[in-house]
């Protein structure tokens, strides 16, 4: 009975299915349990041979113009004998639309490839921002430098890093501005600036990049909000764990402070 | 006219999702003829009733609605592929239980797509469409939960089976060629 509960709680850890203190506790487990890490790698390979080698059935042409037949409301059509009698030209040229099909395929493909690089390598980011905000809220490190005052935050961040991160308080009721912190990244020290709204810590986390301006993408990662946007040669990536209407008022108070300086 | 507002909802929303109910009515039927019939029965049912949806997910909805009618085509059609389960059964202890010092990971990267393929095929239904829910269409345990009408338990615990029935018919078969690499040291012996 044990086992199989054990064996569950694994798959779901792998899944990314459990909650934020037992996917903790279970990476903490692994770092001890070699026999663990075993089964969660294990697990890990099975679901990728998985999700590689199965076929995943598209839906057929003929299926397809099935349903486009259903959904369009039926109309008398008189140009329907004109058609019939066509139909031996359009039957030899019916390997046009193939060749098209084949292109189309071809341009997805890489289409999807190129999606699908860029966004596990935002995963990835996504991944590390949610893990710096909960290791910043779980310890007492939350801020190196503590002031409510931008004009002390941003020369110290200034003096850290090789960039100046745009650094403002948040004009909203109940927002207290707790300070900086150098934080590392993607690969980069970053600057992270942090905030109190009401019992909850928000982390705004603004690093250089060579990316376009893009606009906010909220989303949500293990019950945390984040969200993330590039402007002006930065990215910024923010999370916290207020509900969803107060998070996005946050976004756009630092996005406005942001946009002024 | 609001027949005609649906349609046009019906368009934006669920038809995106033809290929996940052809693909979830294919696995669950083995065949494309089939499998092509329960779709589209299924996206007429869905189409009739679009009219009360107001959920968030149409991806889940419609995939309800295809599992409803692949389990009943499969009722009619294939009476020996709807057995019961029980997730409390005692065969659960010999699969769920693997030798954890086995090295899959070899025996694993080799899997290839027949291979793979055939494994899926070979799960008993239920597993089959949590593992192809999970695998195939990326669904959260809580959007399986809602298509297969289980609880969150139910799909934790199938999901548990069906990777180790997977991982069972995966490994199986490779063992072989890694046995017929060694040679034994005593027929070596008499050959000499």
């Amino acid at each position: 009975m044990k086992s199989k509960i054990e064996s569950q709680r694994i798959n779901a850890f792998v899944d990314g299915e459990l909650d934020l203190a037992s996917q903790l506790e279970m990476e903490d487990r692994m770092r001890v349990d070699a026999a663990l890490r075993e089964q969660v790698e294990g697990l890990r390979q099975l679901r990728a041979a998985v999700r590689e080698g199965a076929d995943y059935h598209a839906a057929p042409a003929a299926l397809r113009e099935r349903m486009a037949g259903l959904i369009a409301p039926e109309r008398p059509n008189p140009a329907r004998a004109a058609v019939v009698a066509t139909a031996a030209v359009q039957r030899w040229l019916q390997w046009r639309p193939m060749a098209a099909s084949f292109a189309l395929v071809a341009v997805l493909a890489v289409a999807l490839n190129l999606s699908w690089l860029r966004s596990t390598q935002d995963q990835r980011v996504l991944d590390d921002v949610v893990a710096s905000h909960v290791r910043s809220t779980l310890g007492q490190h939350l801020v190196d430098v503590a002031s409510s005052d931008h004009h002390t935050v941003k020369p110290w961040l200034s003096s850290k890093l090789d960039f100046s991160p745009p650094v403002n308080e948040l004009p909203l009721p109940g927002s207290v501005f707790l300070g900086g912190r150098v934080d590392y990244l993607d690969g980069h020290p970053v600057a992270a600036l942090v905030y109190r709204q009401g019992q909850h810590v928000v982390n705004s986390f603004v690093w250089p990049t060579a990316s376009k301006d893009s606009a906010v993408e909220f989303s949500q990662e293990r019950g945390f909000q984040t969200a993330h946007w590039s402007h002006g040669g930065m990215t910024h990536w923010v999370v916290s764990d207020v509900n969803r209407d107060e998070f996005k008022s946050i976004v756009g108070a630092i996005q406005s402070g942001d946009g002024d300086r | 006219m609001s027949d005609e507002e649906d349609r046009r909802r019906f368009e934006s929303l669920a038809l995106p999702h033809v290929d996940a109910a052809y693909n979830l009515a294919r696995w669950l039927t083995h065949n494309d003829h089939d499998a092509q019939d329960v779709a589209q029965e299924a996206l007429v049912r869905a189409l009739r009733y679009f009219g009360g949806f107001r959920g968030d997910s149409a991806r889940a909805w419609l995939l309800q609605i295809v599992r409803h009618t692949c389990y009943s085509w499969l009722k009619d059609n294939r009476p020996a592929e709807n057995i019961s389960l029980d997730d409390a059964d005692d065969a659960w202890q010999d699969i769920a239980a693997p030798a954890i010092d086995e090295p899959q990971s070899l025996a694993l990267r080799k899997a290839d797509r027949l291979q793979i393929n055939a494994a899926i095929a070979a799960l008993p239904v239920a597993f089959r469409e949590v593992l192809v829910l999970r695998e195939l269409e990326e669904l959260s345990y809580n959007d399986i939960a809602r298509i297969a009408e289980i609880p969150l338990g139910t799909v934790m615990s199938r999901l548990a089976r069906a990777r180790g029935l997977m991982r069972e018919a995966l490994t199986m078969p490779n063992t072989r060629p890694q046995l017929r690499t060694v040679p034994k040291p005593s027929q070596a012996g008499k050959r000499q």
